[in-house]
């Protein structure tokens, strides 16, 4: 049992980082709705794996960086009516999802089948944990190498173009990472909630600082401590983790703004 | 002279419209020259300028020095600076006016180094000189859009180009800002800056410009040329 709730423990931390560290930069682009449509990619994915017993996390990654080749081109250019498209998607992975879940047999593999839906605590594997411990540390040396660049980019990415920086790998290399991130995750807060897990540390950061150092600081513990009590409370209460998660998430989402000194008058 | 900016036939269509915005423009601009870009609403002016840095992708050739614009692109805007026509930016934005101008140069420092005390003294002289260094702690979502202007201008001479477009940069001004900024161009373009500003009113242009382009619909109507500005 301690050694469920340590992998537990560790996979929550790892997730809350990487999460957040790639939300932090998918909510400054505006690229929230992309993240969205990218994390039911991943979950439509997994169970595609689930019914023909392939790999689900590799499925998920397919989907999920799929659709953001599919789909980065578009949000790159802001004359396209993306958001329907967007919203076309979101649904379409969803029903896909869903459909796949119900094509796998009511055996023992049901429990698995729901845990990539809602996100389970009992699911970390030491590969998983290794796994998710590569991809943090890959965010973290890549936001330091290029975190200039990155500002530049979070700021106006056309007058970072204008000032000689060659945008559009960046642009794509999150939207890579996103889709890793999204799929790595899935095991622990599952496919239908990882976004709230992307969006609301990264935003509850944005309401304090003017300073994308502390932000890119801040939101990461924002994000772990939301994967700490959210496991806590799925423990406790014996809830989805998923929920457990979006909702502390959501609730510190919501103290920030009240107590944003950025919205205050003066 | 051998010209800095040479523009043979360049066409720009955005994408989805029909037109061109731009059609055929030929354009040879020399280093050290001071040019203002007149014309309505409409007339092609901000797609001129973004053209010219490669913003907006184009037909026909372009090339500064012996640099084409299709292949060079990213080396050439490090040498160009660039001040939109209305930049916005929502409160929240995470950035105060010193980062802001010293983004300016991160794409000259280049890929895997930090700015030294050289970019930070260069910097801290832009803001000077624009006089917005009183305002470097001040996040830009607070500033009022002169300031931003101001910031912008800032920003682009932070990267100590050999060209600086300006789109209607006294938009925001009030007459004292105006006047100030035009001076302030003018020693600019005395100490060897190349200068190409598109401007709404005519009785803004600065003395020290000597070639004025007036467009309409897409096309280089007249391209003047004095000694004196009459
Ligand atoms: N993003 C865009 N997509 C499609 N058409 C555009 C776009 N931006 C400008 N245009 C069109 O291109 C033409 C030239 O626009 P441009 O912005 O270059 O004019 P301008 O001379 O800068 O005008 P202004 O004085 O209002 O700034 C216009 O007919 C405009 O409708
Ligand atoms: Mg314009």
């Amino acid at each position: 049992m301690s050694e469920l709730l340590i992998l537990a423990v560790s996979g929550a931390i790892l997730t809350g980082v990487s999460c957040s560290l790639v939300g932090s930069f998918v909510v400054r682009m505006n690229l929230s709705s992309l993240g969205f449509a990218m994390s039911h990619a991943a979950f439509a994915g997994a169970a595609l794996g689930l019914v023909l017993s392939l790999d689900p996390l590799g499925l998920a990654i397919v989907f999920s960086i799929g659709v953001a080749l599919l789909l980065g081109p578009l949000a790159e250019k802001a004359n396209l009516p993306t958001n329907v498209i967007l919203g076309v998607i979101f649904s379409l992975m969803i029903s896909l999802g869903l459909v796949f879940l119900n094509l796998i047999p009511q055996t023992a593999m049901s429990s698995v089948a729901l845990s990539i839906l809602w996100g389970s605590i009992l699911g970390m594997t030491v590969t998983s944990v290794l796994r998710l411990l590569v991809l943090s540390v890959g965010i973290v040396l890549i936001y330091w190498l290029f975190f200039k660049e990155f500002q530049a980019i979070m700021f106006s990415r056309k007058l970072a173009e204008a000032s000689g920086i060659n945008t559009r790998p960046f642009y794509y290399l999150i939207l890579f990472l996103t889709g890793i991130t999204v799929a790595f995750s899935l095991k622990l807060v599952g496919g239908l909630l990882v976004f709230a897990l992307m969006v609301n540390p990264a935003s509850s950061a944005y309401q304090f600082s003017y300073d994308m150092k502390k932000i890119t600081i801040v939101s990461p513990i924002i994000g772990v401590l939301c994967c700490i009590s959210g496991i806590a409370i799925s423990f406790l209460a014996d809830l989805p983790v998923g929920s457990s998660i979006a909702l502390v998430s959501s609730a510190i989402f919501g103290a920030a703004v009240v107590l944003s000194p950025k919205r205050k008058r003066g | 002279m051998c010209p800095l900016i040479e523009l043979k036939t360049v066409s720009t269509v955005y994408e989805g419209a029909k037109v061109p915005s731009i059609k055929n423009i030929t354009l040879r601009i020399q280093p050290g020259e001071f040019i203002t870009i007149v014309g309505p609403n409409g007339a092609g002016k901000t797609t001129l300028l973004e053209t010219i840095n490669g913003l907006l992708p184009s037909e026909g050739v372009i090339t500064v020095g012996d640099m084409n614009l299709k292949t060079d692109g990213t080396r050439i805007r490090k040498r160009i600076g660039y001040v939109p026509q209305e930049f916005i930016c929502d409160s929240l934005t995470p950035f105060i006016v010193e980062d802001v101008v010293m983004m300016g140069r991160y794409g000259k420092i280049g890929l895997f180094k930090s700015p030294t005390r050289k970019d930070r003294y260069i910097v801290q002289e832009a803001m000077l000189f624009l006089s917005v260094d009183v305002l470097r702690r001040t996040p830009v979502g607070k500033l009022s859009g002169g300031q931003l202007q101001k910031v912008m201008i800032a920003r682009a001479l932070a990267s100590e180009p050999e060209m600086l477009l300006l789109d209607e940069p006294f938009s925001n001004l009030d007459m004292k800002s105006r006047s100030e900024l035009a001076e302030k161009l003018t020693t600019l373009n005395e100490n060897g800056l190349t200068i190409l500003m598109v401007i709404h009113d005519r009785s803004s242009i600065p003395p020290a410009c000597r070639r004025i382009i007036t467009m309409e619909q897409g096309k280089i109507v007249s391209d003047k040329h004095f000694k004196v500005m009459p």
